[in-house]
Protein backbone atom coordinates (compact mmCIF):
# COMPACT_ATOMS: atom_id res chain seq x y z
CA UNK A 1 0.00 0.00 0.00
CA UNK A 2 3.18 2.45 -0.70
CA UNK A 3 2.37 3.10 -4.50
CA UNK A 4 1.48 6.72 -4.57
CA UNK A 5 -2.56 6.85 -5.07
CA UNK A 6 -3.15 8.26 -8.44
CA UNK A 7 -6.54 10.00 -9.60
CA UNK A 8 -7.96 8.40 -12.58
CA UNK A 9 -10.81 8.48 -14.47
CA UNK A 10 -13.37 6.12 -13.88
CA UNK A 11 -16.57 5.26 -16.41
CA UNK A 12 -20.11 5.64 -15.54
CA UNK A 13 -21.42 1.98 -16.23
CA UNK A 14 -24.90 1.68 -14.20
CA UNK A 15 -26.93 4.06 -12.60
CA UNK A 16 -29.33 2.34 -9.96
CA UNK A 17 -32.01 4.29 -7.91
CA UNK A 18 -32.19 2.95 -4.59
CA UNK A 19 -34.67 4.95 -2.63
CA UNK A 20 -35.50 8.68 -3.58
CA UNK A 21 -32.70 10.58 -2.13
CA UNK A 22 -30.11 7.26 -2.73
CA UNK A 23 -28.38 5.85 -5.77
CA UNK A 24 -25.89 3.29 -6.74
CA UNK A 25 -23.30 4.59 -9.63
CA UNK A 26 -20.88 2.11 -10.89
CA UNK A 27 -17.92 3.27 -12.36
CA UNK A 28 -14.98 0.85 -14.40
CA UNK A 29 -11.92 1.65 -13.42
CA UNK A 30 -8.80 1.50 -15.72
CA UNK A 31 -6.79 0.79 -12.96
CA UNK A 32 -8.89 -1.39 -10.89
CA UNK A 33 -7.44 -3.18 -7.76
CA UNK A 34 -9.31 -5.39 -5.14
CA UNK A 35 -10.59 -3.02 -2.27
CA UNK A 36 -11.70 -4.52 1.92
CA UNK A 37 -14.95 -3.52 2.51
CA UNK A 38 -15.69 -0.74 4.36
CA UNK A 39 -12.91 1.24 2.31
CA UNK A 40 -13.92 4.55 0.28
CA UNK A 41 -13.22 6.18 -2.56
CA UNK A 42 -12.70 9.89 -3.23
CA UNK A 43 -14.72 11.23 -5.88
CA UNK A 44 -13.65 14.76 -7.72
CA UNK A 45 -15.09 17.28 -10.32
CA UNK A 46 -13.41 19.73 -12.21
CA UNK A 47 -15.29 22.50 -13.65
CA UNK A 48 -14.71 24.26 -16.64
CA UNK A 49 -12.88 27.14 -15.23
CA UNK A 50 -10.72 24.94 -13.48
CA UNK A 51 -12.80 25.07 -9.53
CA UNK A 52 -12.64 21.33 -8.23
CA UNK A 53 -15.08 19.95 -5.71
CA UNK A 54 -13.75 16.57 -3.73
CA UNK A 55 -15.94 14.09 -1.77
CA UNK A 56 -15.12 10.72 -0.40
CA UNK A 57 -18.05 8.07 -0.67
CA UNK A 58 -17.64 4.71 0.75
CA UNK A 59 -17.67 1.66 -1.70
CA UNK A 60 -21.18 -0.47 -1.56
CA UNK A 61 -19.93 -3.62 -4.00
CA UNK A 62 -17.91 -6.51 -2.49
CA UNK A 63 -14.33 -7.10 -3.71
CA UNK A 64 -14.59 -9.61 -6.23
CA UNK A 65 -16.66 -7.96 -8.60
CA UNK A 66 -13.67 -7.16 -10.35
CA UNK A 67 -13.06 -3.76 -13.17
CA UNK A 68 -16.22 -1.86 -11.09
CA UNK A 69 -16.62 -0.68 -8.01
CA UNK A 70 -20.05 0.90 -7.01
CA UNK A 71 -20.64 4.19 -4.71
CA UNK A 72 -24.08 4.37 -3.17
CA UNK A 73 -24.56 8.04 -2.97
CA UNK A 74 -27.00 10.12 -0.98
CA UNK A 75 -28.60 13.19 -2.30
CA UNK A 76 -27.41 15.84 0.43
CA UNK A 77 -29.57 19.18 0.06
CA UNK A 78 -27.08 22.01 -1.55
CA UNK A 79 -24.45 19.39 -1.75
CA UNK A 80 -22.55 20.48 -4.79
CA UNK A 81 -20.72 17.04 -5.82
CA UNK A 82 -23.99 14.58 -4.79
CA UNK A 83 -26.57 17.07 -6.43
CA UNK A 84 -24.54 16.79 -9.47
CA UNK A 85 -24.02 13.41 -9.50
CA UNK A 86 -27.63 12.52 -9.26
CA UNK A 87 -29.41 15.30 -11.31
CA UNK A 88 -26.64 15.46 -14.35
CA UNK A 89 -24.75 12.45 -14.02
CA UNK A 90 -25.69 9.99 -16.97
CA UNK A 91 -24.24 6.48 -18.17
CA UNK A 92 -20.96 7.17 -19.90
CA UNK A 93 -20.19 10.07 -18.28
CA UNK A 94 -16.28 10.22 -16.91
CA UNK A 95 -15.52 11.47 -13.32
CA UNK A 96 -12.14 11.43 -11.41
CA UNK A 97 -11.61 8.77 -8.88
CA UNK A 98 -8.73 7.58 -6.35
CA UNK A 99 -8.86 4.86 -4.20
CA UNK A 100 -9.20 2.28 -2.70
CA UNK A 101 -8.59 4.67 0.89
CA UNK A 102 -8.85 3.15 4.40
CA UNK A 103 -7.36 0.95 6.60
CA UNK A 104 -9.59 1.12 9.88
CA UNK A 105 -12.57 0.69 9.10
CA UNK A 106 -12.67 -2.24 7.02
CA UNK A 107 -13.42 -5.89 7.31
CA UNK A 108 -12.16 -8.97 5.52
CA UNK A 109 -14.40 -12.75 5.29
CA UNK A 110 -11.19 -14.02 6.38
CA UNK A 111 -10.74 -12.12 9.61
CA UNK A 112 -14.19 -13.68 10.60
CA UNK A 113 -16.82 -12.68 13.29
CA UNK A 114 -19.22 -12.43 14.56
CA UNK A 115 -20.16 -9.61 13.22
CA UNK A 116 -22.77 -6.92 14.36
CA UNK A 117 -23.30 -4.17 11.87
CA UNK A 118 -24.88 -0.88 13.13
CA UNK A 119 -25.60 1.78 10.34
CA UNK A 120 -28.10 4.91 10.12
CA UNK A 121 -29.16 5.84 6.97
CA UNK A 122 -26.37 5.69 4.12
CA UNK A 123 -23.87 4.32 6.75
CA UNK A 124 -25.31 1.61 5.89
CA UNK A 125 -23.24 1.05 2.24
CA UNK A 126 -19.27 0.30 3.99
CA UNK A 127 -21.21 -2.32 6.07
CA UNK A 128 -23.38 -3.52 3.01
CA UNK A 129 -19.96 -3.89 0.80
CA UNK A 130 -18.89 -6.11 4.00
CA UNK A 131 -22.86 -7.94 3.92
CA UNK A 132 -21.74 -8.88 0.13
CA UNK A 133 -18.35 -9.72 0.78
CA UNK A 134 -19.43 -12.59 3.43
CA UNK A 135 -22.26 -13.41 0.88
CA UNK A 136 -20.04 -13.74 -1.60
CA UNK A 137 -17.42 -15.75 -0.62
CA UNK A 138 -20.43 -18.33 1.59
CA UNK A 139 -19.19 -17.21 4.66
CA UNK A 140 -21.82 -17.81 7.43
CA UNK A 141 -20.04 -16.39 10.63
CA UNK A 142 -23.12 -14.72 12.57
CA UNK A 143 -23.70 -11.13 11.24
CA UNK A 144 -26.71 -8.98 12.73
CA UNK A 145 -27.45 -5.27 10.91
CA UNK A 146 -29.30 -3.24 12.99
CA UNK A 147 -30.12 -0.58 10.26
CA UNK A 148 -31.57 2.65 11.30
CA UNK A 149 -33.67 4.82 8.59
CA UNK A 150 -36.48 7.62 9.26
CA UNK A 151 -39.22 5.96 6.95
CA UNK A 152 -40.11 2.39 5.04
CA UNK A 153 -39.07 4.65 1.68
CA UNK A 154 -35.60 5.85 3.21
CA UNK A 155 -34.76 2.06 3.70
CA UNK A 156 -31.64 1.68 1.44
CA UNK A 157 -31.20 -2.55 -0.26
CA UNK A 158 -34.32 -3.44 1.38
CA UNK A 159 -35.06 -5.89 -0.96
CA UNK A 160 -31.55 -7.15 -1.36
CA UNK A 161 -31.22 -7.34 2.36
CA UNK A 162 -34.38 -9.28 2.55
CA UNK A 163 -33.18 -11.80 0.09
CA UNK A 164 -29.57 -12.08 1.99
CA UNK A 165 -31.64 -12.81 5.24
CA UNK A 166 -33.83 -15.40 3.53
CA UNK A 167 -31.30 -17.28 1.76
CA UNK A 168 -29.37 -17.78 4.84
CA UNK A 169 -30.18 -17.81 8.46
CA UNK A 170 -26.90 -16.74 9.70
CA UNK A 171 -27.55 -13.40 9.22
CA UNK A 172 -30.22 -11.45 10.58
CA UNK A 173 -31.06 -7.97 9.67
CA UNK A 174 -33.32 -5.81 12.35
CA UNK A 175 -34.75 -2.60 11.09
CA UNK A 176 -36.07 0.33 13.13
CA UNK A 177 -37.96 3.38 11.73
CA UNK A 178 -37.71 6.60 13.66
CA UNK A 179 -40.02 9.16 11.27
CA UNK A 180 -42.99 7.00 9.98
CA UNK A 181 -43.92 3.02 10.45
CA UNK A 182 -46.11 1.55 7.55
CA UNK A 183 -49.38 -0.20 8.88
CA UNK A 184 -48.43 -3.74 10.69
CA UNK A 185 -44.73 -2.60 10.83
CA UNK A 186 -43.16 -5.10 13.02
CA UNK A 187 -39.40 -3.81 13.18
CA UNK A 188 -38.64 -1.06 15.63
CA UNK A 189 -40.29 2.20 15.79
CA UNK A 190 -37.13 4.09 17.48
CA UNK A 191 -33.75 5.69 17.82
CA UNK A 192 -31.46 3.14 18.33
CA UNK A 193 -31.13 2.79 22.40
CA UNK A 194 -29.41 0.02 24.66
CA UNK A 195 -32.81 -1.72 25.06
CA UNK A 196 -32.90 -2.56 21.15
CA UNK A 197 -29.36 -3.63 21.43
CA UNK A 198 -29.58 -5.94 24.27
CA UNK A 199 -31.96 -7.51 22.56
CA UNK A 200 -30.19 -8.05 19.05
CA UNK A 201 -27.05 -8.77 21.05
CA UNK A 202 -27.44 -13.21 21.22
CA UNK A 203 -27.84 -13.09 17.76
CA UNK A 204 -23.95 -12.50 17.52
CA UNK A 205 -22.66 -12.40 21.16
CA UNK A 206 -20.61 -10.58 23.20
CA UNK A 207 -17.59 -11.76 20.74
CA UNK A 208 -18.78 -9.69 17.92
CA UNK A 209 -16.74 -7.50 16.26
CA UNK A 210 -18.61 -4.41 15.82
CA UNK A 211 -18.79 -1.70 13.05
CA UNK A 212 -21.10 1.64 13.35
CA UNK A 213 -21.76 4.07 10.91
CA UNK A 214 -24.02 6.84 10.54
CA UNK A 215 -24.49 10.25 12.10
CA UNK A 216 -22.28 10.84 14.97
CA UNK A 217 -25.27 10.94 17.38
CA UNK A 218 -26.54 7.58 16.56
CA UNK A 219 -22.25 6.45 16.05
CA UNK A 220 -21.95 7.29 20.10
CA UNK A 221 -25.01 6.25 21.20
CA UNK A 222 -24.42 2.94 19.61
CA UNK A 223 -21.09 2.87 20.35
CA UNK A 224 -21.70 3.53 24.19
CA UNK A 225 -24.60 1.07 24.04
CA UNK A 226 -22.24 -1.88 23.19
CA UNK A 227 -19.84 -1.07 25.81
CA UNK A 228 -22.67 -1.04 28.08
CA UNK A 229 -23.38 -4.63 27.14
CA UNK A 230 -20.18 -5.86 27.78
CA UNK A 231 -18.40 -6.08 24.25
CA UNK A 232 -14.95 -4.39 24.61
CA UNK A 233 -14.38 -1.21 22.84
CA UNK A 234 -11.21 -2.14 21.15
CA UNK A 235 -13.68 -4.89 19.12
CA UNK A 236 -15.72 -1.73 18.26
CA UNK A 237 -14.60 0.46 15.12
CA UNK A 238 -16.62 3.45 13.88
CA UNK A 239 -17.18 5.63 11.24
CA UNK A 240 -19.12 9.22 11.45
CA UNK A 241 -20.22 10.56 8.52
CA UNK A 242 -21.91 14.24 7.87
CA UNK A 243 -22.69 16.86 5.18
CA UNK A 244 -19.35 17.16 4.42
CA UNK A 245 -19.78 13.90 2.39
CA UNK A 246 -22.37 15.67 0.26
CA UNK B 1 -54.99 33.84 20.84
CA UNK B 2 -52.65 30.92 22.57
CA UNK B 3 -51.43 28.57 20.38
CA UNK B 4 -51.53 24.72 22.09
CA UNK B 5 -49.49 22.66 20.60
CA UNK B 6 -51.21 19.03 19.45
CA UNK B 7 -49.56 15.64 19.96
CA UNK B 8 -48.66 15.77 16.07
CA UNK B 9 -46.95 19.45 16.16
CA UNK B 10 -44.81 18.44 19.35
CA UNK B 11 -43.91 14.90 18.02
CA UNK B 12 -43.08 16.96 14.69
CA UNK B 13 -41.00 19.37 16.54
CA UNK B 14 -39.52 17.15 18.58
CA UNK B 15 -38.62 15.10 15.27
CA UNK B 16 -36.79 18.46 13.37
CA UNK B 17 -35.27 19.39 16.93
CA UNK B 18 -34.00 15.40 16.33
CA UNK B 19 -32.81 16.64 12.64
CA UNK B 20 -30.86 19.57 13.46
CA UNK B 21 -29.12 17.85 16.63
CA UNK B 22 -28.15 15.57 13.96
CA UNK B 23 -27.27 17.75 11.18
CA UNK B 24 -25.41 20.20 13.78
CA UNK B 25 -23.33 17.57 14.70
CA UNK B 26 -22.62 15.44 12.02
CA UNK B 27 -21.69 18.28 10.21
CA UNK B 28 -19.07 19.28 12.80
CA UNK B 29 -17.81 16.08 13.91
CA UNK B 30 -16.27 13.24 11.32
CA UNK B 31 -13.48 10.99 11.55
CA UNK B 32 -9.73 11.00 10.61
CA UNK B 33 -11.60 8.39 8.00
CA UNK B 34 -12.75 11.24 5.99
CA UNK B 35 -9.64 12.98 5.54
CA UNK B 36 -7.42 9.52 4.28
CA UNK B 37 -7.23 10.12 1.31
CA UNK B 38 -5.11 13.54 1.61
CA UNK B 39 -3.16 11.85 4.72
CA UNK B 40 -2.40 8.99 2.49
CA UNK B 41 -1.22 11.97 -0.31
CA UNK B 42 0.66 13.28 2.70
CA UNK B 43 3.01 10.18 4.14
CA UNK B 44 2.48 8.16 1.01
CA UNK B 45 0.78 5.47 3.53
CA UNK B 46 -2.43 4.48 4.39
CA UNK B 47 -2.56 6.00 7.70
CA UNK B 48 -6.13 5.61 9.48
CA UNK B 49 -5.13 2.12 11.09
CA UNK B 50 -1.48 3.58 12.05
CA UNK B 51 -1.43 4.22 15.77
CA UNK B 52 -0.52 7.34 17.18
CA UNK B 53 -0.03 8.62 20.71
CA UNK B 54 -1.89 12.06 21.79
CA UNK B 55 0.79 14.66 23.27
CA UNK B 56 -2.19 15.84 25.53
CA UNK B 57 -3.34 12.65 27.63
CA UNK B 58 -1.22 10.26 25.68
CA UNK B 59 -4.06 8.35 24.02
CA UNK B 60 -2.72 5.75 21.79
CA UNK B 61 -4.92 4.95 19.32
CA UNK B 62 -5.56 4.41 15.25
CA UNK B 63 -5.49 7.56 13.24
CA UNK B 64 -8.53 6.33 12.09
CA UNK B 65 -10.31 6.96 15.82
CA UNK B 66 -9.03 10.49 15.63
CA UNK B 67 -12.19 13.39 15.21
CA UNK B 68 -12.36 15.28 11.84
CA UNK B 69 -13.38 18.91 11.68
CA UNK B 70 -12.94 19.55 8.02
CA UNK B 71 -15.38 22.83 7.44
CA UNK B 72 -12.72 25.24 8.73
CA UNK B 73 -10.21 26.48 5.89
CA UNK B 74 -7.94 23.52 7.17
CA UNK B 75 -8.31 20.41 8.60
CA UNK B 76 -8.14 19.77 12.25
CA UNK B 77 -7.73 16.12 14.27
CA UNK B 78 -8.78 16.07 17.57
CA UNK B 79 -7.86 13.44 20.19
CA UNK B 80 -11.29 10.97 20.73
CA UNK B 81 -10.62 10.41 24.49
CA UNK B 82 -9.51 14.21 25.65
CA UNK B 83 -10.28 15.95 22.22
CA UNK B 84 -6.76 17.68 22.38
CA UNK B 85 -5.10 19.04 18.69
CA UNK B 86 -3.21 16.03 17.46
CA UNK B 87 -2.48 17.17 14.22
CA UNK B 88 -3.65 20.16 11.59
CA UNK B 89 -3.18 19.90 7.92
CA UNK B 90 -3.57 23.29 5.62
CA UNK B 91 -3.29 23.24 2.35
CA UNK B 92 -2.42 26.24 -0.01
CA UNK B 93 -1.63 26.71 -3.38
CA UNK B 94 2.15 25.36 -3.53
CA UNK B 95 2.45 23.99 0.23
CA UNK B 96 0.71 22.00 2.67
CA UNK B 97 1.40 22.53 5.97
CA UNK B 98 1.73 20.23 8.49
CA UNK B 99 1.56 20.77 12.40
CA UNK B 100 1.56 17.43 14.47
CA UNK B 101 2.78 18.79 17.59
CA UNK B 102 -0.39 17.30 19.43
CA UNK B 103 1.18 13.82 18.39
CA UNK B 104 3.53 12.22 20.60
CA UNK B 105 4.63 10.17 18.06
CA UNK B 106 3.38 8.06 14.92
CA UNK B 107 4.10 4.70 14.66
CA UNK B 108 4.64 3.97 10.55
CA UNK B 109 5.50 1.13 9.45
CA UNK B 110 8.70 0.34 7.70
CA UNK B 111 8.20 -0.96 3.91
CA UNK B 112 8.31 -4.00 3.17
CA UNK B 113 7.35 -4.81 7.14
Amino acid sequence: MTEPLRWQIATVTDIHSETPNVSSFTFALPDWMPHLAGQHYDLRLTAADGYQAQRSYSIASEPMRTGVITLTVERIPDGEVSAYLHDVLVVGDRVELRGPIGGYFVWKATTGGPLLLIAGGSGVVPLMSMIRERAGVGSRVPAALLFSSRKREDVIYWDELAALTAADPSLRVFHTLTREQPPGWTGYGRRIDGEMLAEILPAVGTDARVFICGPTLLVEAAAQGVVDLGIPAAQVRTERFGPTGA
Amino acid sequence: MSHHETDAERRMNSDMADDMADDMAGSLTLDANAVAGRMRELFGIEMTAVPSACAHCGNVAEMGTLNAFTRGPGVVLRCSACSGVVMRIVETPDATLLDARGAAYIRLPRTGA
